[in-house]
């Protein structure tokens, strides 16, 4: 450890482990909520009470501070006009993990962090709940525990990717329960393969509307970059509420300032005309 | 019945989460504009005007002092975890504007506290002890470093509500400009507030009236570029629940109202000119907050819009 470090008792990042995430295959899901369960096992969430939506069998609504995994139910009726046939899609929704994460960027307290695992990670011993996390993930995953609860209280929460079992080489609770595979854990880009050979068979099958969503070639990772959490879906993104191109609120932030930069130096100018640069 | 398969959308779920802020950041934003744009202009008077100019219009430092002195609380406040303040400032992280604000309101406050401090001894108000001590506070470098400091707590603002998902806030690129541009307009609304509450001569408020109408022009020109950027996702704010207060109140009293009576306070002297600068100021600064407050607002409607969302992200 350099000396530098020692002065300031910085303890050094772990060594990296990989690019660690999971492919979520919506064809093969078929809405038992596994996931959602083991994962509320595992990290210890509160219930978030029993409430009916009214949509389908989805009663978990979204993901949040107590919901790290949050499965979908979409009907559809089919196109032929026939009412007895239906198309049911289930999607299990997660934290995508992004290669530029805009929670991550907005931070103001180094809380938010990349693991050694790629993943995006929140520290909650410096957690002080700005909640600017909150409105800047362009998928609406991250959010802040009420300041009065018993779990982790006003601090900002979402999927950890199971830190705590990545650390002993355990698969995350979610991808150990699913029964269909839907969730398949690993290194990125083998599941980027498994996923590109998965769509090609579909394809091939004639399911036409399958497509990938978070691989680096695709238009969703034009600012945010490639998904580590990513998805085949059998429908548009836009079907299962995730957006064409996910915004990186960084990207415009310099033009931005530009504006208030200019306004402040034309009131400068302006001002010193009006005073009339009066010598004293 | 069935239902046609939606176009766009689960459910009617919004894409985005709702911002957890309560009243404290809208009023926080207001002050600290009033706070920045207070001492830059007092700052710009000393540096420009006339020597009536330099002493009729200083009080600006002691406004921006007692604004930004509740600053700091707000933003506690609204932390999840109040008392884990601190940790914004473990780390200098720019990127993040919540991280500079942070910075900037930890540095401009003790800045202005000692500006105004210097005014106070200057003016007499102090004791001796405290007077010496207020020397050492060099006044020109002072108010050209609080000036960086006030136009960046000004002007983050707009950005730190641009920098997020929420499409009320980032479709246009003004806002950071719209939120600088009021806060100058109510920040040397503040200072001729004071100038004309304490009977100052004709001349330095006609000069300041003729600024505060370039900011309020400013402010007006962004208002109309913001909603025309925004387009129909500026309805949560132009046509709905917010829509009275901020018409009426953020435009038609906070700028369109103090911009006449400036036109009609060029022509005027003495008390007239000083009750009408006084009005034109108190719209100013009240339509400051209700711009703040209603952009703010109007923006956790805005993040239930799953339409404008979609828009903002294809």
């Amino acid at each position: 450890m350099d000396p530098f470090r020692r002065l300031m008792n910085l303890e050094s990042p772990p060594a990296p482990r990989g690019v660690k995430g999971f492919f979520t295959d919506t064809s093969l899901c078929i809405g038992c909520k596994a996931c959602e369960v083991a994962c509320k096992q595992w990290n210890q969430l509160p219930a978030d009470g029993f409430a009916m939506t009214g949509n389908s069998y989805d009663n978990t609504g979204a993901l949040g501070a107590t919901t790290w995994r949050h499965v979908q139910f979409i009907e559809q009726a089919k196109e032929n006009g026939n009412p007895n046939e239906q198309r049911w899609l289930m999607m299990s929704d997660v934290c995508k993990h992004c290669a530029n994460a805009a929670c991550l960027e907005a931070c103001p307290t180094g809380s938010l962090v990349r693991t050694e695992f790629g993943t995006v990670y929140v520290q909650q011993d410096i957690c002080n709940g700005c909640g600017f996390c909150v409105p800047a993930c362009p998928f609406g995953v991250i959010d802040r525990a009420p300041r009065e609860g018993s779990f982790e209280a006003g601090t900002a929460h979402k999927c950890t990717l199971c830190y705590d079992r990545l650390k002993d080489d355990m698969t995350p609770a979610c991808a150990k329960s699913c029964p269909t595979a839907s969730i398949q854990f690993g290194d990125v880009a083998e599941l980027q393969r498994r996923a590109r050979a998965r769509l090609g068979e579909l394809q091939a099958r004639g399911e036409t509307s399958a497509r990938l969503y978070g691989m680096p070639e695709g238009k969703e990772a034009a600012e945010v970059g490639p998904l580590h959490a990513f998805f085949l879906l059998l429908d548009k993104p836009s079907a299962y509420n995730l957006p064409e191109v996910p915004r990186l609120p960084r990207k415009t932030m310099a033009e931005r300032y530009g504006w208030s930069a200019a306004v402040g130096v034309g009131f400068a100018l302006i001002s010193a005309l009006a005073f009339g640069r009066r010598s004293r | 019945m069935r239902e046609k398969p939606r176009e766009h959308g689960y459910y009617d779920y919004p894409v985005v989460k709702r911002p957890v802020w309560t009243w404290e950041v809208p009023v926080y934003f207001w002050l600290g504009g009033i706070g920045g744009g207070a001492f830059i202009t007092s700052s710009l008077a000393q540096r420009f005007g006339s020597d009536e100019d330099a002493r009729s219009l200083a009080d600006g430092f002691y406004v921006a002092a007692a604004a930004l002195l509740p600053c700091t609380p707000l933003l506690i406040m609204d932390l999840g975890r109040p008392d884990r303040f601190h940790h914004m400032l473990r780390v200098f992280k720019p990127v993040s504007p919540m991280n500079l604000g942070a910075w900037t309101l930890a540095t401009f406050t003790p800045v202005a506290l000692a500006r105004a401090a210097a005014l106070a001894a200057d003016r007499g108000l102090l004791p001796k002890v405290a007077a010496i001590l207020t020397d050492l506070v060099p006044r020109g470098l002072t108010e050209l470093g609080g000036s960086v400091l006030g136009i960046t707590l000004a002007g983050y603002t707009g950005v730190l509500l641009a920098a997020t998902n929420i499409p009320l806030w980032a479709k246009s690129k003004l806002l950071g400009g719209l939120f600088t541009a009021s806060a100058l307009a109510s920040g040397s609304a503040a200072v001729s507030l004071m100038a004309a509450l304490r009977s100052a001569g004709d001349g330095p408020l006609h000069r300041l009236s003729k600024i505060e109408s370039a900011a309020s022009l400013a402010e007006l020109a962004l208002v109309a570029g913001y909603i025309g950027q925004s387009g129909r996702t500026a309805r949560p704010l132009t046509a709905q629940r917010r829509a009275l207060p901020f018409w009426l109140g953020a435009v038609g009293v906070g700028a369109v109202m103090p911009l006449l009576l400036h036109r009609v306070a060029a022509k005027r002297s003495g008390v007239r000119l000083r009750r009408l600068t006084t009005l034109a100021s108190l719209g100013a600064i009240g339509g400051s907050l209700a711009l703040r407050w209603t952009v703010f607002e109007a923006g956790k409607e805005s993040a239930n819009d799953q339409a404008a969302s979609f828009e903002l992200s294809s």
